[in-house]
């Protein structure tokens, strides 16, 4: 029980070495582990396999925007692969769900960027939780392509974000230009409580009042809410033309059956974001009020993609190379994909990235990330390319190229935003996207407030 | 003037789902001395259950039959297989509390790595349209309504009328001397699981009717509308689950036509709380 002074100093002595031996093992392997941590893109090592990240909600209200994202990373890194890789590098693809929540994405993406050898690319990246991991992302010299519209990023400089979808706001003034077009005046606002809806209300407002219409109810969904019913009355009650509207998940559904029940088992015309396009939203609505009835009443904008042509022709041919294969991506109409802004603009992404990584020589993110405006915006007498193999071959014969892809040709400005111009979506009762019509440059101009 | 009967309307549909749910947790905690988190899951089992009978060609009347079954099943199984080895060891009421919390996470994302994330309906049509003044209800939101009548009725009639039900009643009040009597508790509480994990069972394909599309994380915050029916109502208490479950509902849904609906749950905890502040023991409960 009782000791010599003497040897209990020794032995404090001894433990102190051990605990220092430890702690400096541990910081040894820390070090270690970090200095194999692919997050700075320092390039990989030969012939490993390169991952793209999809980073995105595959639960949660926002599920559904997972597996979109990962079919087009799915089809892409196979057509990629197919063509002989990356610099000898094959690719792969890997899923982390954010849940759609600010708080459960940074974790995610923390234990991604600790974890993940050669990680070149991150896609997804919603406004679900764009704020919370684009500046980490960032600070971690990762490339990434995200899907938010925000415009809090139509400003700030983030060197590794790039954006092939326009900002929220002028998603908001297409949606109003379409409400023009159909001769709606009486517009009802139905949107979620989530960042990525909510930033659409105030664009749509304004765009409204410039347009000349009238907003006569404006709704805010509770998504974690079962039902709208009381919302729906509102609606209703207030007569509009139109509602326009983005909630995702259960809840735009709920809401289009409610509003049906209540007036008298008709819909009232929908006006919906590019998300809305999407096999899910699609097959949700569809059952809630009719596929005929759905069909005849929804219009969404959405960006120009193309519907035929190489670079549609290789997309499609990538897609369907996967179709059935990816988790979570059995639902609907398979062709809805070749539509689904994020399948289209991600799948050019992807290979903008690994175009710009081949005409670098190297996978390390400091030298091959200005290649992708270089390959995007193209240079003088840069030949077209439409796909990953097409460009391959042509940097391999020594051409300058430029890619076009299905989400067509881009235009990067200052803050790396590409976007397109718009047009105008609806279904058909199979859940096939149709083309509708199209949003001008000045139509979207003048309801600009 | 229609608008609050339209809400009134909407809340007695709410307070209808809500009722069966409320009853069935309440019953299961006063007998069972289990706060049951897992409730809600096994709801969101029973509803899926009837998904996959509905999706194989049959109705989906004949799938609740299934959900009862299901939701039976799950909780006598949650009860053998988790709560009671916990309670043997002599866990504190907290800590079940705790289990009960993973267990429903476990069952949720169970059925969302089965099923997937996604949400999915039935396939089943709402049938016509009632309008009486400014009330406005499907056929099937009225069969909602009577099945609850009807189960509302069954407990009344179980707890009045039935050896059984005084056995349940005895057991909750007191029992080591519902033992003492010569009843056989442990036998109650068994027979108790399967009674609520049915009710359990039948509130989740109700409440997926009523909301139409439905995914396995939709009875989230509908767990916290039972809580608050229960702990309103008197927790332990039959009958005081029926009222809170009338007062949420209808609260929650005349509140959202007059003020913002993102206010509607605040409406009806602000409620709760004033409740709890003034007669801890809720509204049926015994005076403290």
């Amino acid at each position: 029980m009782f000791e010599h002074p003497g040897r209990t100093a020794n032995r404090t002595a001894r433990r102190l070495r051990a605990v220092s031996a430890l702690v400096a093992l541990s910081m040894a392997a820390a070090l270690a582990a970090c200095s194999s941590s692919p997050s700075t893109g320092a390039g990989a090592s030969s012939h490993s396999t390169l991952i793209f990240a999809d980073v995105a909600p595959f639960s949660g209200v926002d599920a559904a925007l997972g597996p979109i994202y990962l079919v087009s990373c799915t089809g892409a890194t196979n057509a990629i692969n197919a063509a002989g890789g990356i610099l000898g590098h094959k690719v792969a693809c890997m899923s982390k769900d954010t849940r759609g929540e600010p708080a459960d994405a940074l974790p995610a993406v923390g234990s991604l960027l600790a974890n993940t050898k050669n990680l070149e690319l991150v896609i997804g990246c919603t406004s679900d939780e764009a704020a919370s991991v684009v500046p980490l992302l960032n600070q971690k010299k990762t490339v990434m392509f995200c899907m938010t519209g925000q415009s809090e990023f139509d400003h700030v400089k983030y060197p590794y974000f790039y954006r092939l979808v326009p900002p929220d706001l002028a998603e908001s003034y297409a949606m109003t230009v379409i409400a023009q077009k159909l001769g709606y005046s009486k517009i009802a606002l139905a949107f979620g409580n989530d960042i990525g809806s909510q930033t659409f209300v105030q664009p749509a407002l304004a765009a409204i009042a410039k347009a000349g219409l009238h907003v006569v109810a404006n709704v805010t969904l509770d998504l974690k809410a079962t039902t709208f019913r009381t919302e729906a009355a509102k609606i209703v009650a207030a007569h509009p033309d139109a509602i326009m509207t983005e909630a995702l998940g259960n809840a735009d559904p709920t809401l289009f059956a409610e509003i049906k029940q209540l007036n008298n088992g008709h819909m009232i015309p929908l006006i919906g974001t590019s998300a809305a396009i999407s096999p899910v939203f699609y097959t949700a609505s569809a059952k809630a009020v009719g596929a005929a009835q759905f069909a005849a009443n929804f219009h969404a904008d959405n960006l120009v993609t193309a519907t035929s042509g190489p670079a549609y022709d290789a997309f499609t041919k990538a897609l369907l190379a996967v179709k059935g294969k990816v988790s979570g991506a059995q639902t609907g109409n398979f062709t809805t994909y070749f539509t689904a802004p994020g399948a289209v603009h991600l799948y050019d992404g992807m290979n903008l990235a690994a175009l710009a990584m081949v005409a670098a020589h190297s996978t390390d993110v400091a030298k091959w990330k200005p290649w992708i405006a270089k390959i995007g915006d193209g240079v003088p007498g840069a030949v077209v390319v439409n796909s990953y193999a097409q460009g391959l071959a042509a940097l391999k014969a020594g051409k300058q190229i430029r890619y076009i892809g299905p989400g067509g040709p881009t235009s990067f400005d200052p803050y790396h935003d590409s976007p397109g111009i718009f047009q105008i979506d609806t279904y058909s009762p199979t859940g096939a996207v149709l083309v509708a019509g199209s949003i001008s440059a000045a139509e979207l101009r003048a309801v600009t407030p | 003037m229609s608008l609050l009967l339209a809400s009134i309307g909407f809340g007695l549909i709410t307070s209808a789902v809500l009722a069966i749910a409320s009853v069935g947790f309440t019953l299961q905690f006063a007998v069972t001395d289990v706060l049951n988190l897992a409730f809600a899951a096994v709801m969101t089992a029973g509803a899926f259950t009837a998904y996959l009978v509905n999706q194989a060609g049959y109705s989906i009347w004949l799938g609740l039959v299934a959900a009862l079954v299901a939701g039976a099943v799950l909780s006598v199984l949650l009860n053998y297989l988790v709560y009671t080895p916990f309670q043997r060891r002599g866990s504190a009421p907290i800590t079940l509390v705790i289990v009960s919390l993973g267990m429903a996470l476990i069952i949720e994302f169970g059925i969302a790595g089965i099923a997937g994330g996604v949400g999915v309906s039935y396939r089943m049509g709402q049938g016509s349209t009632v309008k009486a003044g400014g009330l406005v209800l499907t056929t099937v939101q009225l069969v909602i309504i009577a099945i609850s009548l009807i189960v509302m009725a069954g407990v009344h009639a179980l707890l009045r009328y039935t050896k059984l039900g005084k056995a349940m009643r005895a057991t909750a009040a007191n029992r080591m001397l519902a033992r003492n009597c010569g009843i056989r508790a442990g036998r109650v509480i068994g027979i108790t699981w399967a009674v609520t994990g049915a009710l359990s069972g039948l509130a989740g394909t109700v409440f997926a009717i009523d909301i139409g599309t439905f995914d396995p994380t939709s009875t989230d915050i509908f767990l916290v509308l039972i809580l608050a029916a229960v702990f309103l109502g008197g927790p332990g208490n039959a009958y005081g689950a029926m009222l809170g479950a009338l007062v949420i509902g209808l609260s929650t849904e005349v509140s959202a036509a007059y003020i913002a609906a993102d206010y509607k749950y605040v409406i009806a905890f602000v409620a709760l709380l004033a409740m709890l502040a003034v007669r801890p023991s809720g509204l049926l409960g015994a005076r403290t």
